[in-house]
């Protein structure tokens, strides 16, 4: 499945990804400072297989995937997936693919429209995440909406001459910080 | 093999088997399972084995195997004794099989898996082998009404080497020998 629309603050909305963004990631999944804490430095995604993926993704019954946009253009991917509807949980993840971009809040500001929509409008109990320990600003733009660390995976991956360990984390509907509920669900508690 | 598929479903239907561990695929029909037996086969980097005791089908076990940027592992997704066969101790024979299979013959370095807080059987077997846990996930698993922690474990090469690498090896090395 692909979320619906969110619009946050500065210029960052979550959209429902459209086919280019899918052959964008392509080109941003070859770049060594995109994937310094993410996923492997090799690839046999095509043009084909981007379609392909687009298509399972939209297909899906057991995830929800987001385009991030900045600006109205878009810089990146978030999403829940592995959903179990009987626990009530499930893996979510986000990727920046504009590495010009970081350090300006982008994370943080998508997974707290993330993590409302899945609070507010799927009902689940839990989300849970696992993130290089390294990626300092990852982890805590998780923390600003309600993720706490559960441990720490040693030695995860390799990658440049050095093993990264990975931080896991987790969050509950009750640990999303009231006051940084965003716009619709805001103003249903708080009409204007 | 086919002829243990009527098993297998039976195992993923019994609530005792629910109860304690996710199931590999829901109860089905044996074209089904079938079809999912065939598809397993072609896995390379997943094992499915049958457990036997004394000739009798007893359990199954489940593990991937792989490590490109990360360390050569398993990861044991699936464990499961019969029910009607749990206290036996093959659980523990069972386990101790593997994991000489893990570290004695693919000389993997490390091997994981995740198990229900309250599986105290699975739990100690993990502990007598020589896993840890790494983390420890709340609130998991819904089942009987209410939910349970998950724990995240991990047992490294040189804990099999301490524990088991002079005792349960399957020959002894060839060393000046060879």
């Amino acid at each position: 499945m692909f979320g619906p629309r969110i619009v946050g603050d500065n210029g960052i909305e979550l959209r429902p990804p459209v086919l280019e963004d899918y052959k964008v990631f392509t080109g941003w999944q070859m770049q060594p400072e995109v994937t310094r804490f993410w996923g492997p430095r090799f690839s046999t995604e095509t043009t084909a297989t981007a379609e392909e993926r687009f298509k399972r993704h939209l297909e899906s019954n057991d995830s929800v995937s987001w385009s991030i946009a900045y600006g109205g253009e878009t810089v990146g991917f978030t999403g829940i997936f592995d959903i179990s509807w009987t626990d009530r949980d499930g893996e979510t993840g986000i990727f920046i693919g504009r590495h010009d971009l970081y350090g300006k809040g982008i994370a943080s500001e998508a997974v707290r429209l993330r993590m409302a929509f899945i609070w507010n409008e799927m009902r689940l109990h839990r989300a849970h995440n696992w993130i290089a320990l390294a990626n300092q600003g990852s982890w805590r733009a998780n923390q600003k909406s309600g993720y706490s660390q559960i441990g720490t995976y040693p030695r995860s991956w390799f990658r440049s001459g050095e093993w990264f360990d990975e931080w896991l984390g987790e969050a509950f509907p009750s640990t999303f910080p009231a006051d940084k509920l965003p716009s619709p669900w805001r103003d249903k508690h708080h009409p204007k | 093999m086919e002829d243990d598929l009527p098993a297998y479903s039976r195992w993923m239907a019994d609530m005792r088997v629910r109860r304690a561990a996710g199931v590999w695929h829901q109860p089905a029909m044996p074209a089904t399972w079938k079809e999912r037996l065939k598809e397993q086969a072609k896995e390379q980097r997943s094992v499915l084995w049958s457990i036997e005791a004394d000739g009798r089908l007893v359990g199954l076990a489940r593990a991937r195997v792989g490590g490109v940027e990360s360390p050569p592992s398993a990861h044991l997704q699936h464990f499961i004794i019969d029910p009607d066969e749990w206290r036996k101790g093959y659980g523990w024979d069972a386990a101790l099989a593997l994991h000489r299979y893990f570290f004695d013959y693919l000389d993997l370095k490390r091997s994981g898996t995740e198990l229900r807080g309250d599986n105290v059987a699975a739990l100690r077997i993990a502990e007598k082998l020589g896993y840890t846990e790494f983390g420890r996930g709340h609130q998991v698993h819904y089942r009987d009404g209410s939910y349970v922690d998950e724990s995240w474990m991990l047992m490294e090469r040189a804990a099999w080497d301490e524990g088991f690498g002079k005792t349960e090896r399957e020959y002894v090395p060839f060393g000046s020998a060879r």
